[in-house]
C-alpha cells in the first residue's frame, strides 16, 4: 500500500518552475526523508501533498485518495507540521489542542482528553495554561507536534520539524518520530540537516525542484560516489588491480579505494595485498556522510 | 487511545468551535476591545457636543424685526425667556429670515411685522409670522406650539398695559434641507459606527490569518468554507452588537436624544445593517491580500458611504448619479430606515423594503466571500 503517490508533480509560480515532474512513492509505515537545500521545492511539494496548494500538473494520492478531489476525505489520514509555527498564539496551549480536536469533529469531553493525552505524551502538560505565544521555541514546535496528531492521522508530514531547535532538543524529537513510526505511522519529513536524514528508511534529494537520487541512505551514498569507499593503511605502495577496483588515491598516508562492494571486497583487498608483500595494517569501509554524498550528486 | 472521527458530522458543530476562538482572539486584544467598546461612546459624545449638545432642548431660529418698538423688543425677550428658543441672529429684512431657514440653518424665523406696536397700542388686531422648515413635520409642530405657548404669554401682559386686542400667529411654510440637531444627526452617527467599527473589524479576520500563517494550519482540517465564514460571522456580531446598544444609550443618556421610534424597531434595523457590514468586511477580507490591504479597503468603502449615502447630504439633493451611486450603498438604506423608526416614528412594516435590501447585500456579500475565499495557502 502506498502512502503517497505522486505523478509528475509540477508547481509553477509564474516563470519559475518550483516542483518539476515529481513522481514520489512512499510505502505506508515508512519513515520517509525529503532532503535538499533551501528552495529546493521541498515545502511546495509536501503543501501539495496535503492540499494546501494545487498542483500546476500532475496528481498527488494519500492512501488511494486523490487529495486534489477528495481534499476532506484525505484531510483525515494527514497530519501536517508546517515549516513556520502556525497556530493562535494568543489561545493558550490546552485551547489550541482542543479547537483543533473539536474542528476535527470531536466532542468537548473527547477533545479534552485527547488534548490531556497528547500534552502529557509532548511533556506539554505542566504548560498547558500558558499562551502558546509566551512559549519557547522548543516547546511550539512540541505543540505543534501535538496538534498535528489530535485526529490519529496514518500519514504524518513534518516541514523541517527542527529548524532552529538546539542538538539535544533535535535527538529528542527523533526519538519522538521514530516512536510514531514505530507506532504505524507513515511519516514523511524534510530537513536540510543531512546527519538527521541518515535516521530515514529511505531518502529523496531535492534539487532545483526535481528528484536527483532516491534511495536508502547507504544506496544514495554509493550512487553518489560510485561505490564504496575503502581506507587502507599499509606499509609501502598499494596496487590493486581488478575490474571491482574503480580507482586508487593517496591521501594523507592512506590509501582509499573505490570498490563496487565493500562488505565482498575487503577480505579480497587483504588478501591481493598481502600477496603482493605489502604490510597491511587496517582495512576498513570508510563513512561517507550524506552531505559530502548530495555534495556530488549536485556537482554533476 | 484512538479517538474516535465522527463521520459526516454535522456543519453546525464545526461552526461551535471556530465561533469560540474568534470570540477568545478579540477579547484578548486589548486594541480590539477599546475600539469596540470606547468609539461609539467617543463618536456619540463628540457629536452631542459638537452639532447640539445639552442645548438640546433649544431650537435655533432667526428673528426678523421689522417694527423696531417697544412691543417688538418685549416680544424678544421673551422668546429668549421662554428657554425653547436660541435666537442665532436677528435681521431688517423679511427676506433674510426666509433665507436662513431656507438653507437650514435654524428651523424657524420668526418675523414681527412693521406696525406691531402700533397695533398694539391703538387695541387693534396684529399678527406674528412664523417661518419654519416644513420638511421637518415634527420640529414644525414642535415649533408652532411654543410660539403659541410664547404669544400667548405675551398677549397676557400687553393686555394688562394696552388694554384688549388680539395676536394672530401665521405660519408660512418653507422646504430646506434638514437641521443640523443631534437627533437629526443620530441615524448619521448609528451608520458611522455600525458600519466603520464591524467592517473594519472583521476586514483583517481572514488575511491576519493569512498574514501570521495560522491559516496554514487551520485549513488542514475538514472545515469548509461556510465554516469559516459563518463562523466569523457570528462571533464578529456577537461582539459588534453592543456597538449598536452603547450608541443609543450614550446619545439617551446623555443628550436626552428623544427618539421616536420603538426601542426593538431601532434595534432590529440596527442588526440588519450591522451584519451588512459584517459580511462586506468579509468580503474585503477575503481579497485583500494583508491587513493593510484590508484597512485601506474598509475605510475607503466608509467615506464612499459617508458621501453618497445622505449621511452629509441628502441624497435628494444630490445629482441624478449620485444619486444612483447612493442605491448602491447599504448605508443609505439604513439612514433612511433608521430615520423613518427614529425620528419619524414609522413601525418596521413601513421599511421593510429598505429592511430587504439591506438583507440582500448581506447574502450577496456573503456569497462573493465563500465563492472566492479559497482554503489554499501562497
Amino acid at each position: 500500500m502506498l502512502a503517497i503517490e505522486t505523478v509528475e508533480l509540477t508547481k509553477a509560480f509564474g516563470d519559475f518552475v518550483a516542483v518539476n515532474g515529481i513522481n514520489l512513492k512512499v510505502k505506508a509505515g515508512e519513515n520517509f526523508g525529503l532532503l535538499g537545500p533551501n528552495g529546493a521545492g521541498k515545502t511546495t511539494t509536501i503543501r501539495m501533498i496535503a492540499g494546501l496548494i494545487k498542483p500546476s500538473r500532475g496528481s498527488v494520492r494519500v492512501f488511494g485518495i486523490d487529495v486534489t478531489r477528495e481534499r476532506r476525505e484525505a484531510l483525515k489520514l494527514i497530519g501536517y507540521m508546517p515549516q513556520k509555527f502556525s497556530l493562535y498564539e494568543d489561545l493558550t496551549v490546552e485551547e489550541n489542542v482542543i479547537l483543533y480536536a473539536r474542528l476535527f469533529g470531536l466532542s468537548r469531553a473527547e477533545a479534552k482528553e485527547r488534548a490531556r493525552e497528547l500534552l502529557k505524551r509532548f511533556l506539554l502538560w505542566e504548560f498547558r495554561n500558558r499562551l502558546a505565544g509566551k512559549l519557547s521555541g522548543g516547546m511550539k514546535q512540541r505543540l505543534a507536534l501535538s496538534v498535528s496528531l489530535v485526529h490519529d492521522p496514518r500519514l504524518l508530514m513534518l516541514d523541517e520539524p527542527t529548524a532552529g531547535v538546539d542538538p539535544p532538543l533535535r535527538r529528542k524529537f527523533w526519538e519522538f518520530f521514530r516512536e510514531l513510526n514505530k507506532e504505524g505511522k507513515t511519516i514523511l519529513i524534510t530537513t536540510h540537516y543531512m546527519d538527521e536524514a541518515e535516521n530515514c528508511n529511505r531518502l529523496a534529494l531535492m534539487s532545483r525542484g526535481r528528484i536527483i537520487a532516491e534511495g536508502t541512505p547507504r544506496e544514495i551514498k554509493r550512487r553518489a560516489i560510485g561505490g564504496d569507499l575503502v581506507e587502507i593503511i599499509a606499509e609501502g605502495h598499494v596496487r590493486l588491480r581488478a575490474e571491482w577496483v574503480k580507482s586508487v588515491e593517496k591521501r594523507d598516508g592512506r590509501f582509499l579505494a573505490l570498490v563496487d562492494d565493500a562488505a565482498v571486497r575487503i577480505p579480497q583487498i587483504i588478501r591481493e595485498l598481502e600477496g603482493q608483500g605489502v604490510k597491511v595494517i587496517s582495512v576498513a569501509p570508510m563513512f561517507v556522510s550524506l552531505e559530502e554524498a548530495f555534495i556530488r550528486f549536485l556537482g554533476d | 487511545m484512538q479517538p474516535v472521527i465522527q463521520e459526516g458530522v454535522k456543519r453546525g458543530f464545526r461552526i461551535i468551535p471556530i465561533v469560540e476562538k474568534e470570540v477568545k482572539q478579540l477579547i484578548r486584544d486589548p486594541k480590539t476591545v477599546l475600539m469596540v467598546l470606547a468609539m461609539p461612546v467617543l463618536i456619540t459624545i463628540m457629536f452631542g457636543y459638537g452639532y447640539g449638545g445639552k442645548e438640546v432642548g433649544q431650537f435655533p431660529i432667526t428673528v426678523v424685526n421689522l417694527d423696531h418698538g417697544e412691543g417688538s423688543y418685549k416680544f424678544i425677550d421673551d422668546l429668549k425667556n421662554s428657554r425653547m428658543f436660541k435666537i442665532e441672529a436677528i435681521y431688517n429684512t423679511r427676506g433674510e429670515g426666509f433665507a436662513s431657514v431656507y438653507r437650514g440653518e435654524v428651523y424657524s424665523s420668526v418675523v414681527i411685522p412693521p406696525t406691531f406696536t402700533e397695533d398694539l397700542m391703538m387695541g387693534r388686531v396684529t399678527r406674528i409670522e412664523v417661518i419654519y422648515d416644513a420638511s421637518n413635520p415634527q420640529m414644525a409642530k414642535i415649533i408652532m406650539q411654543a410660539v403659541g405657548v410664547v404669544t400667548q404669554l405675551y398677549q397676557e401682559w400687553a393686555a394688562e398695559r394696552f388694554g384688549t386686542f388680539a395676536i394672530k400667529p401665521v405660519f408660512y411654510t418653507v422646504y430646506g434641507p434638514s437641521v443640523s440637531k443631534v437627533e437629526n444627526f443620530m441615524p448619521g452617527v448609528m451608520a458611522m459606527i455600525l458600519q466603520m467599527v464591524p467592517t473594519s473589524l472583521i476586514s483583517v479576520s481572514v488575511c491576519r490569518e493569512r498574514e501570521r500563517g495560522t491559516f496554514e494550519q487551520f485549513i488542514m482540517t475538514p472545515i469548509t468554507v461556510f465554516d469559516v465564514i459563518m463562523g466569523k460571522l457570528v462571533a464578529y456580531f456577537g461582539a459588534t452588537i453592543s456597538d449598536a446598544a452603547l450608541t443609543l444609550v450614550t446619545a439617551m443618556l446623555l443628550f436626552d436624544v428623544r427618539l421616536r421610534g420603538s426601542f426593538f424597531d431601532m434595534v432590529v434595523v440596527s442588526t440588519v445593517f450591522l451584519l451588512t457590514s459584517l459580511s462586506m468586511g468579509l468580503f474585503i477580507s477575503v481579497f485583500s491580500k494583508n491587513q493593510l490591504q484590508a484597512y485601506q479597503a474598509s475605510i475607503f468603502s466608509f467615506i464612499l458611504a459617508t458621501l453618497f449615502s445622505g449621511f452629509l447630504y441628502p441624497v435628494d439633493v444630490l445629482s441624478p448619479f449620485a444619486q444612483t451611486v447612493a442605491g448602491l450603498i447599504p448605508m443609505y438604506y439604513f439612514i433612511e430606515a433608521f430615520r423613518a423608526v427614529s425620528l419619524k416614528g414609522w413601525t418596521l412594516d413601513m421599511v421593510t423594503y429598505e429592511l430587504a435590501v439591506m438583507m440582500l447585500f448581506t447574502v450577496a456579500f456573503l456569497a462573493m466571500a465563500m465563492k472566492f475565499l479559497k482554503l489554499e495557502v501562497g
